[in-house]
């Protein structure tokens, strides 16, 4: 095994384990912080595939911004263990038995599936995740839906004015 | 292209949005007949064809109907009636990127650019706790299937290599010729759009929404929002649906959602006390009819879609005008308006009688349509008469109304009617039945 797949195998392991750890741990503010190793062990894939942008990205917004903004939310609300409302048996019943449906069919299309065989991530190779490419491709090809996002961004800004804004 | 107009037309009142709008509807139609104004380079992003134009000004003439008729309303329903104009701008924005779009990145876009406004607009009533529920309710369901359809694209990009909508196949080692990245990337964008139409086991968020809604919010969220979002749908079938039928059976799976839709929507109307629920209701089984043409795309399809547009928006508008003046929204409330407003009762029997489906209104034809499309197919018949019965049920809920309107005693309270809102609901009906009359009129001007 080469260094990359030991680092590839381990950052798996670590993503999968703090996943689950996120959904089955008791404490809200122990999920926060699960996920932000998830976020850490996606961004060291990021890194893998030579998408240095996209790993520092994720860290930023999502590890920095987003799991701050997570962290208020819980702390303002004051959720703990006694106050989580119980939940119907059966709706646990019927979300396990959909989502282990949707699982069984994506497992089985992705084991049917021949083109996924024999292929491999390219790693450490390829610059299109450096961000002087993605830079080139975002102002080139990509600068109508780019310029576009402005208007989302407007509207959502109005809208956070209009909502927020005393009466 | 015609976005940039748009976003600068902030307009404080109503007079100068219905201005904006129709400008934008004279530039629209001159760019349907080839006269472009500038050309911008969208990097095959966007892609405008006759159909998009087409769509583009039966959504801009429903708007502008839509703010003569209700512009009163919008400013009384809250503090910043220029923010709400301001919105449904963007909203149209959005709608044009749907109608255009060729890239999967661009319906992204235009999806979220026509929810994130429509979320406001439904919170705009701020002292109203069913209206801060309904934004509340809206905002999370459509952030969750928002991220459906995200995780949807990005599996459909592994599965073909390219967000364009049109793309080569090649049939190495995949099944059918098809990669099943592609089928279960397009089985949740599927679920997204179903959700943003509102078709039947993703239409939860309907009623609360529409009711919680402020009504002259609610009737532009019913319409063109949702037409629009049919427009994005039928764009979608018609590629990526059709190449891709030979590894799943997308018919089957539109046949069972539409008749899902159409039994929720016209049964639950059925039992609804208020006028307003019955409407949103009514909208999902409407949204079943719509559906018809997304089950086999070809031309007599979209040329339905369209006509199916104009006749619900156009109808629907005018019924949600005359709901928001009055005082109670039940159906008791409408008992002997045709005493007291003999005008209003009598455009109003247009317009419902236009969503019934019944002959010399807009309604019939747009119905007709929908259901040749499926005969067109040579199977599936038991789809158009299950169709036709629910139309035949949807008959009874909206003459519950009619009922009310003219056979019932008591005295409809309304607000003042001013002599020029009657006027725009004659002229209103009166269109509604020209189209019943002559459908051409309309569908003439796809072949131009």
């Amino acid at each position: 095994m080469t260094a990359s797949e030991i680092i590839f195998w381990f950052l798996s392991v670590l993503a999968l384990f703090s996943a689950i750890m996120v959904l089955i741990s008791r404490n809200p503010v122990h999920s926060v912080l699960w996920l932000i190793v998830v976020f850490f062990a996606i961004s060291g894939h990021y890194i893998l595939l030579n998408a240095q942008f996209l790993a520092i990205v994720n860290l930023i917004v999502y590890a920095g911004a987003i799991m701050v903004l997570f962290l208020f939310v819980i702390m303002l609300m004051n959720l703990n263990t006694e106050t989580e409302p119980q939940r119907n048996t059966w709706l646990k019943v019927i979300g396990v038995i959909s989502g282990g449906l949707l699982l069984t069919v994506m497992v089985s299309a992705a084991r049917s599936a021949g083109e996924l065989s024999n292929k491999t991530a390219l790693i450490g190779a390829g610059d299109i995740g450096l961000i002087q490419n993605l830079g080139k491709v975002l102002f080139n090809q990509y600068v109508v839906p780019f310029e576009i996002t402005s208007v989302l961004f407007l509207s959502a800004m109005v809208g956070a004015v209009v909502i927020g804004k005393k009466d | 292209m015609i976005c940039s107009i748009i976003v600068r037309n902030k307009g404080s009142f109503r007079h100068i949005a219905a201005f904006g709008l129709l400008i934008l509807l004279i530039a629209n139609i001159l760019e349907t007949y080839g006269k472009d104004f500038f050309h911008v380079n969208t990097m095959q992003l966007l892609q405008f064809d006759r159909f998009g134009f087409l769509f583009n000004s039966i959504a801009l003439g429903a708007t502008l109907i839509y703010v003569l008729l209700t512009g009163k309303e919008i400013e009384k329903s809250g503090k910043y009636a220029a923010e709400y104009f301001t919105l449904i701008f963007f909203v149209l924005c959005g709608i044009f990127i749907l109608s255009a779009y060729d890239n999967l990145l661009m319906l992204f876009l235009g999806i979220e650019i026509m929810s994130i406004p429509l979320y406001i607009l439904t919170g705009s009533d701020k002292r109203n706790l069913k209206s801060n529920e309904a934004a509340l309710k809206y905002f999370l369901m459509g952030a969750f299937s928002t991220g459906l359809m995200l995780m949807g694209i990005a599996l459909m990009y592994g599965g073909t290599g390219t967000f364009q909508l049109e793309v080569q196949r090649i049939s190495v080692g995949m099944y059918k010729g098809v990669s099943f990245l592609e089928i279960t990337g397009l089985l949740f964008l599927m679920v997204a759009m179903a959700f943003k139409v509102s078709a039947a086991p993703f239409h939860f968020w309907t009623p609360d929404v529409y009711d919680g809604a402020p009504a002259v919010f609610t009737s532009f969220m019913a319409t063109i929002v949702k037409a629009a979002a049919f427009v994005a749908f039928i764009k979608l079938c018609d590629v990526r649906m059709t190449a891709t039928l030979g590894a799943i059976d997308w018919k089957l799976l539109f046949a069972l959602i539409i008749v899902f839709t159409l039994l929720i929507g016209n049964i639950t109307a059925v039992f609804q006390q208020s006028v307003k629920r019955m409407l949103a209701y009514s909208s999902i089984a409407q949204a079943g009819f719509m559906l018809f043409a997304l089950f086999n795309v070809n031309d007599v399809a979209k040329e339905g879609l369209l006509l199916y547009t104009a006749a619900y928006s156009l109808a629907t508008i005018g019924i949600f005008a005359i709901l928001v003046k009055m005082k109670d929204y039940t159906f008791e409330g409408y008992n002997g308006l045709a005493k007291t407003q003999p005008v209003l009762a009598a455009t109003n029997t247009v317009f419902l009688l236009s969503l019934a489906g019944i002959p010399l209104t807009a309604g019939f034809f747009a119905k007709y349509y929908m259901l040749a499309a499926v005969v067109k197919t040579g199977s599936y018949i038991w789809l158009v008469v299950v169709g036709v019965l629910f139309a035949a049920v949807s008959v009874y809920y909206y003459f519950r109304v009619i009922q009310a309107m003219y056979f019932r005693n008591g005295n409809a309270a309304t607000e003042t009617i001013t002599f020029s809102f009657k006027t725009g609901l004659i002229i209103l009906a009166a269109i509604i039945i020209l189209i019943g009359i002559l459908p051409q009129v309309l569908l003439n001007w796809f072949y131009f």
